[in-house]
């Protein structure tokens, strides 16, 4: 390890990093721009400025630019120089003639790394009285805010947006002075990774806008450490919430990025940035409701649907009490739907209170198979689960039947990284260290092999260098011949046609020829048997490389890996449930349904749906959100979000991962088990079972239970510390120390204040009481450090610049048994039929907006939502006489569904892709991949039944 | 010893003669100077127009934490309070809300009358803080200075600006 000078102190530093970067890792505060620790450096912005002394002799030194400068053995440098700090100081203040005088109506203040950096340059006084350069302004869509005027031309934005995540309409535009970050016109930025610019640019050119909306700066904002419910990548996130000096209740007004080293890195997709407005939406149950006995003069409702009023809770609570009363006399059945978007805990307090027979997991048949596929897979040991940084690292990539973009989007950032291998391997033999950003991104050649197969691929196009776009059916016995080439390539089939044998040959080659190959699929495309041969490939060339290949293997929903966890034999579906029922038809015990966070009609398709629920005597629904199962529901629980409570997921990798609860949710509004656990309460006499719910206390009194029950979730009793946990006699603030209007925020009701509210779960303040350095505890999510408001200031919490952060990781990989997967028979070859319009194959095709049932219902997330539609091939659409744009009906089991027919080159003929779970195509998912038949509108749209 | 109390007699004696100190407040009204740190008003610039833009600084500025205020942001472009509330019952009218407001919008005035009988009545909204009127400042209206454009000033109009650059030209 070398050995460096700095400002007469000598550190020992790790030499492959550049001078800046070791700077900040040490601890010492240098002001930079354009240098970002994921992208490097540039050297443009000039504001990293040191001193370079050739020996100990040298007095005058010479000016280096950090950023650019190698750690030289021996080297002596200095920060505090006279003559570098006044270099600072005039950089800044030249960057500042032309910065408005906006800071108090600019959203970045307050959080403003330009605020920091000139602060820190020592530039208090402007002497430039020359006229200011302004721009005009773009719309940019929902999501971000444009004000040019602000800009410093550090060039971070481009960088970013079209160097790292592939963004191609945000450009630099115009010349010298004048530069422009902009679009060549006005209109959504249509990357989804849009949303990080936001905290990519160190001013306010670019600010979050529905954070605006319901603005207040960072100092305001109580925090947590949380989990992104909108996919099974399970990125961390530090919500912000504050309580409105209007109606005392507190709103959650922002999401920003929590760094972690494993998953996300310093970026969000857009669906995780944005998708938190349906927190706040008009849809969000706030009051317990129950159904309305009364008659009404008229109403909207369909047949079926339920009138709901509210009540009061303690009714509601009683109510349940009597039933669960009833159920343990064996007066009625009880039965317990779970659900893959809530937390473990949430259901396993169902699955407790209803028996492991009652419970179900509110997946269908095919879905939950799918899952413990993944399961299986995951639990053999050939088979290793990446992590981003390991998926950042692979020289070959294959994708299958998956498109990542839209289904695991921070993953599909991290396949693009991989990308770049190859040019990164040339820059290592021409001795080019990786932080030289540019002159690496200059160096020719092509990319890492990405070799995607599958029925739709967004965003990856252009670096994937094969591409078969093919049917679940053909995609699955592509991947079976590769798993014969890789072990032998001359037991392939000559039947093959030459174009497919070629791409095998060579797919199978690249995997064989890699060092640290990765494949990619998952549950998306709903078909076992294209897991099932992507398992065998991954197998076989563990086999052949005699070590554990990369797979990771992408699932639906946030906590789905969790859910399955409590479903070992493979039994508990819904449909297994509709068999249960059906047969009970003549048995006179009447039957409950209690729903658990879950829109059944998302996972069952309708005609099923309707006999299951009718079955049921009564529907009892604990829910967040207003959707198409609450209409059949006549008790209906508020549930808490998220980011108002704590609990675990489990990501796509097996990670058990805490969220703690942001804020305490308004009202009513509680987490589901505590609603059971009060219904519990009231019940007189209780069994076994019903002791120990009654007997919980703090969330972290479920974790240990299941820890205890389930081998498998051990992870869980070691995953954070229990809520009596102090450092130094303090828990851990949520409020910054900086909080604001303490004792004037609720003063309109009531001038006196009240004591701060108590969080059971948590070892955690909902006050500016206790500890804010996030160095002294992994809980502290308000990224901040003195001199640095913004969140840049996260170097001083990693161990090195870009590394782990301090504390360790968080989260812990479950254990499950290694255990070998089964032989599975090769999947059957489909025969070849002609495309015929009255018997066509429908594919779900994933909308980073529209496919998650959450994030639909967020404000500016339902502005960019496409329209439903219909894809079929180009070839097909030609045969049938269909046209773009024309209406379309499309006839299935459970009714006709209407949208607007969009011709592509690339689905498979035969098939139409189907948009999976967009508005008013809800219904629809549960079909996918079924067949229906494809008509011309003519009729006055009838959409369903 | 003698000599000490006739010497603390001549000295009362003496101030018989001295000008009264004692003022019949509140009949008597003592002069305050305009910058004396009283109840706190907010302010208009001189088109009439709110002052405050809802920056947060003087709630942050505010020790013991009694501004509080929320940011909305009208059709025209300015950012404005929705609610601006100031629990007098715990300010200390130090002043600092004043120092940091970037607007002029936040002003101390010399009075300190702000007697009640009930606590809940110290809690003044912003129709009971805004006057209409600059206060102090008589000239000064941020938007003129800001770069950010609202309607009736657009891009280039602010005082020291240059007109907005066109993207499209060579820029030479």
């Amino acid at each position: 390890m070398p050995t460096i000078t700095i400002d007469g102190e000598k550190y020992q530093v790790d030499g492959e990093q550049n001078l800046l970067s070791t700077c900040l890792t040490l601890g010492l505060n240098v002001p930079y721009f354009c240098w970002h620790p994921e992208m490097g450096s540039v050297g443009a912005c000039r504001q990293c400025a040191m001193m370079e002394y050739k020996d100990s002799e040298d007095q005058h030194g010479r000016l280096i630019m950090s950023c650019m400068t190698p750690i030289r053995d021996g080297g002596i440098y200095s920060v505090k120089d006279e003559v570098a700090e006044e270099f600072r100081g005039s950089i800044i203040e030249d960057l500042m003639t032309n910065h408005p005088h906006d800071c108090p109506v600019c959203e970045e203040g307050g959080e403003c790394h330009l605020q920091d950096m000139t602060e820190m340059s020592g530039h208090t006084m402007r002497r430039y009285r020359g006229t200011k350069r302004t721009h005009r302004n773009q719309y940019l869509g929902p999501f971000i805010n444009h004000e040019m005027n602000r800009c410093i031309t550090c060039y971070r934005c481009v960088r970013f947006y079209n160097d790292y995540a592939g963004g191609e309409d945000l450009q630099a535009l115009g010349r010298n002075h004048q530069v422009y970050f902009g679009r060549q016109e006005e209109g959504r930025l249509e990357n989804g990774f849009s949303g990080n610019l936001v905290e990519v640019c160190p001013t306010g050119v670019f600010t979050d806008k529905t954070f605006s909306s319901h603005f207040v700066r960072k100092w305001d904002l109580q925090t947590a450490p949380s989990v992104c419910e909108h996919c099974a990548v399970g990125c961390n996130t530090a919500p912000g919430a504050r309580e409105s000096g209007n109606s005392n209740e507190p709103i959650l007004r922002r999401i920003t990025n929590l760094y972690h080293h494993d998953i996300n890195g310093y970026f969000l997709c857009d669906r995780g940035r944005f998708g938190y407005e349906y927190i706040n939406s008009a849809t969000r149950i706030q009051n317990v409701l129950s159904v309305r006995q009364e008659d009404v003069i008229s109403s909207t409702a369909e047949k079926g649907d339920r009138m709901h009023r509210e009540i009061n809770p303690q009714e509601a609570v009683l109510h349940l009490a009597e039933q669960i009363a009833m159920a343990n006399q064996g007066k009625r059945n009880l039965i317990g739907i779970g659900s893959p978007r809530t937390s473990l805990e949430n259901n396993y307090a169902l699955r407790k209170l209803v028996g492991s027979g009652n419970f179900y997991s509110g997946l269908s048949q095919k879905d939950q198979e799918l899952l413990h596929l993944v399961s299986t897979i995951q639990q053999d040991d050939r088979i290793q689960s990446p992590s981003t940084p390991e998926i950042e690292n692979a020289d070959a990539i294959l994708i299958l039947g998956e498109d990542i973009y839209n289904t695991a989007p921070r993953i599909s950032l991290a396949v693009r990284q991989a990308a770049r291998n190859r040019q990164k391997q040339q820059a290592k033999s021409l001795k080019i260290p990786l932080w030289q950003d540019s002159s690496v991104r200059q160096l020719e050649g092509d990319y890492s092999p990405i070799i995607f197969a599958g029925t739709e691929l967004s965003n990856l196009e252009k670096i994937t260098s094969n591409t078969l776009f093919e049917s679940p059916e053909k995609v699955a016995s592509f991947a079976c011949n590769l798993a014969l080439a890789i072990s032998d390539p001359t037991s392939l089939s000559p039947d093959l046609e030459p174009s497919l044998l070629e791409l095998i040959t060579h797919t199978a080659g690249i995997l064989r020829g890699s060092s640290k190959p990765l494949i990619i699929s998952g549950t998306s495309s709903k078909h076992a048997d294209t897991l099932k041969s992507v398992a065998q490939v991954a197998t076989v060339l563990s086999d052949y490389k005699k070590q554990p290949t990369m797979l990771y293997l992408a699932c639906d929903e946030v906590n789905s890996l969790g859910l399955i966890q409590f479903f070992n034999d493979g039994k508990g579906n819904l449909d297994e449930l509709l068999e249960r029922l059906k047969k009970n038809t003549d048995n006179q015990i009447p039957t409950s349904l209690m729903i658990l966070e879950n829109d059944l009609y998302r996972r069952l398709d309708k005609k099923s749906l309707e006999q299951l629920l009718s079955q049921a005597d009564e529907i009892i629904l604990l829910d967040t959100l207003l959707n198409p199962t609450s209409k059949r529901a006549d008790w209906i629980f508020p549930a808490s979000v998220t980011a108002e409570s704590q609990g675990t997921f489990i990501n796509n990798n097996g990670l058990a991962q805490r969220f703690y609860a942001v804020y305490e949710g308004k009202g009513f509004i509680q987490e589901s088990w505590r609603w059971l656990m009060d219904a519990v309460n009231f019940c007189t006499e209780k069994p076994a079972n019903l002791s120990a719910i009654a007997e919980w206390q703090h969330s972290t009194d479920l974790s240990d239970a299941i820890a205890r029950e389930f081998p498998v979730l051990k992870a869980l009793d070691s995953l954070g510390p229990d809520e009596d946990f102090r450092i130094d006699g303090l828990k851990v603030a949520r409020q910054s120390a900086r909080y604001s209007g303490r004792t004037a925020i609720h003063a309109e009701k009531q001038v006196s204040e009240n004591p701060p509210l108590q969080d059971p779960d948590a070892p955690m303040s909902f006050s500016m009481e206790g500890i804010h350095n996030p160095n002294r505890s992994p809980l502290q999510a308000n990224i901040w450090s003195p001199g640095w408001n913004s969140n840049q200031s996260i170097f001083k919490f990693q161990e090195e610049v870009g590394g782990e952060r301090r504390g360790g990781p968080s989260g812990i990989r479950i254990e499950r048994p290694q255990r070998v997967m089964p032989e599975w028979p090769a999947p059957s070859t489909p025969p070849e039929v002609a495309a015929d319009p009255s018997h066509v194959q429908m594919l779900p095709l994933y909308r980073l907006f529209g496919s998650e049932e959450l994030s639909n219902q967020a404000m500016g997330i339902s502005e960019v939502i496409e329209a439903p539609f219909v894809m079929v091939n180009h070839i097909d659409a030609k045969a049938f006489d269909i046209h773009q744009r024309e209406l379309i009906e499309l006839e299935t089991s459970c009714g006709t569904y209407r949208a607007e027919v969009r011709i592509s080159p690339t689905i498979p003929s035969g098939t139409v892709g189907i948009p999976y779970g967009l508005p008013d195509f809800e219904t629809l998912s549960p079909l996918l991949p079924g067949y229906a038949s494809l008509r011309p509108a003519e009729a006055p749209a009838i959409t369903e039944d | 010893m003698i000599a000490s109390q006739l010497r603390s007699m001549w000295l009362v004696f003496k101030h018989l003669f001295r000008r009264n100190v004692t003022v019949q407040y509140p009949d008597q009204k003592p002069y305050l100077a305009p910058r004396y740190r009283g109840r706190i008003i907010l302010t208009r610039d001189p088109n009439g127009d709110e002052r405050c833009v809802a920056c947060n600084l003087c709630a942050v500025a505010c020790p013991p934490d009694c501004i509080s205020l929320q940011k909305t942001e009208d059709p025209d472009g300015r950012w404005r309070p929705e609610y601006f509330r100031i629990n007098f019952s715990r300010c200390i009218m130090c002043g600092l809300c004043e120092d940091a407001c970037p607007t002029y919008a936040i002003q101390l005035t010399p009075d300190f009358e702000m007697c009640e009988y009930d606590r809940q009545n110290m809690v003044y909204e912003k129709e009971d803080l805004l006057i209409n009127g600059p206060g102090k400042y008589h000239d000064y209206s941020f938007y003129q200075v800001a770069g950010k454009a609202i309607t009736g000033k657009d891009k280039g109009e602010a005082e020291n600006e240059a007109a907005p650059i066109n993207i499209k030209s060579l820029n030479l």
